[in-house]
């Protein structure tokens, strides 16, 4: 194999052009299609928890620039995508004042506290959700939540029935319904072919790395398998792992985010396994009935020891 | 540092989504069907979700909904007269309202689940 050189030249350099704007609003349009279809199935409530979402995200960074008598950074676009990320895990019916709280929680303690962008430890969209579910945990029983609403599929939260009733509640669920989006679930969080398609613009685009979404994926499946193997009648397949609650939009929107991700190729993937991994615990052996957000937090606190393990430095410096 | 043409369109942004997103939760406002789909009955022993829609299919509106007067049409919630705590002896409490109307017309018509089998129907 050739080796590729490449001649670093002295200044002036000419910038390429690209900006943190382009790949914010980028991923925005890669949630599109989930969020179109989440539209298509709960209406109108979608596009006031989405508008409500991304303008209060934005407001609550323009606050915190000010406050902190900061340069305004509302124009990367970075306060506009947690506002859509955050949108697409709540149910369709969230009242105002829940969206505005976790726009609140995401924007200013998950993110500018730390320093804003780039500084956070953790995603802030997660760190928001983490803090709804424990302190409103009612409002994210999907079950409880989408009460009103006459779907033409089956209207429990296919985890939910999972956790309570056993693989016997969930053999009615077909895998393809559920890649279609016919479950229920937050209203950009359902529909794993959208998902899928954005996350795949994101990788082409270079927006996202593909190491972290397919060991994620890959540590969801392997461990479900494990657990399925083990005891079938007790443990959901893995394809059913994949397809149901967050876990295709944690692999491609939530667990590949910028700063709170690590860098290099091992760590990436062994931070993403081990968010999947996690996932199938929290799933399988812990109380909560979905483990997504729970995993990635947890792979956004061991990231920085992770991202240690570094490639061997090309060539020595004398 | 961002350019002055992103703050512009962040403002932008600000200005229109928040007048679209106030503008549809004043417009479009929760609110129940006058036919309930489903319904989450909560109490200490976990949630219940019961299928308002499956069960009217099957039976018929007083056969649950016990005073309904002959023409009447819209039945009141079984909550406005069973409240959670009963003082009246005549009344059962809510909890077991329900526990004898679900496991009663359950047993009837044989469709399970069967005694202290309570983890069928409550979800904690």
């Amino acid at each position: 194999m050739q080796n590729r050189q490449f001649i670093v030249s002295h200044a002036p350099f000419w910038h390429n052009g690209s900006k943190i704007s382009s790949r914010s609003y980028n991923t925005v349009i890669a949630a599109i299609p989930a969020l179109l279809l989440g539209f298509f199935h709960y209406g109108s409530p979608v596009v006031g928890v989405l508008a409500l979402s991304i303008s209060s995200a934005m407001i609550w960074e323009l606050i915190m620039n000010l406050i902190t008598r900061r340069p305004l950074t509302i124009g990367d676009g970075n306060a506009a995508l947690t506002g859509t990320v955050f949108a697409m895990l709540l149910p369709a019916t969230s009242p105002w004042w829940l969206v505005i709280t976790g726009t609140f929680f995401a924007v200013v303690i998950g993110k500018q506290i730390f320093g804003g962008i780039g500084s956070n430890a953790f995603n802030p969209v997660v760190v928001a959700v983490a803090i709804l579910m424990v302190s409103w945990k009612d409002f994210f029983d999907f079950n409880e939540a989408l009460l009103n609403y006459d779907f033409e599929f089956i209207a429990a939260y296919p985890l939910a029935e999972l956790k309570h009733f056993g693989t016997s509640a969930i053999t009615s669920f077909d895998t393809v319904d559920l890649l279609m989006g016919k479950q229920t679930g937050g209203m950009g969080a359902t529909f794993g072919l959208g998902i899928i398609i954005g996350g795949i613009y994101l990788i082409i685009r270079g927006i996202i790395r593909w190491e972290i979404p397919v060991s994620f994926l890959a540590g969801v499946f392997i461990t479900a398998l494990l657990f399925n193997i083990s005891d079938p009648l007790k443990y959901a397949n893995p394809v059913f792992h994949i397809c149901t609650g967050y876990t295709l939009i944690g692999a491609f929107f939530l667990a590949t985010e910028d700063s709170s991700s690590p860098v290099n190729f091992v760590p990436m993937l062994a931070c993403g396994a081990f968010a999947g991994v996690m996932t199938v615990l929290i799933r399988n052996i812990g109380i909560y009935v979905d483990g997504v957000i729970y995993s990635i937090l947890i792979m956004n606190l061991i990231c920085p020891i992770i991202d240690k393990i570094r490639p061997k430095a090309l060539g020595k410096v004398v | 540092m961002t350019s002055k043409k992103e703050l512009t369109l962040a403002y932008s942004l600000i200005i229109i989504f928040f007048i679209i997103g106030v503008l549809s939760y004043a417009a479009f406002p929760a609110k129940s069907p006058d036919k309930p789909v489903r319904l989450m009955f909560k109490g200490v022993a976990g949630k219940v979700l019961f299928s308002h829609k499956l069960h009217t299919n099957d039976a018929g509106c007083s056969d649950c909904h016990h005073n309904l007067e002959e023409d009447e049409t819209s039945p009141e919630a079984c909550g406005s007269c069973h409240e959670p705590e009963m003082e009246d002896e005549d009344v059962p409490s809510r909890t077991d309202a329900f526990h004898s109307q679900c496991i009663g017309c359950h047993q009837e018509n044989e469709a399970g689940p069967q005694e202290k089998e309570c983890s069928l129907c409550h979800v904690m």
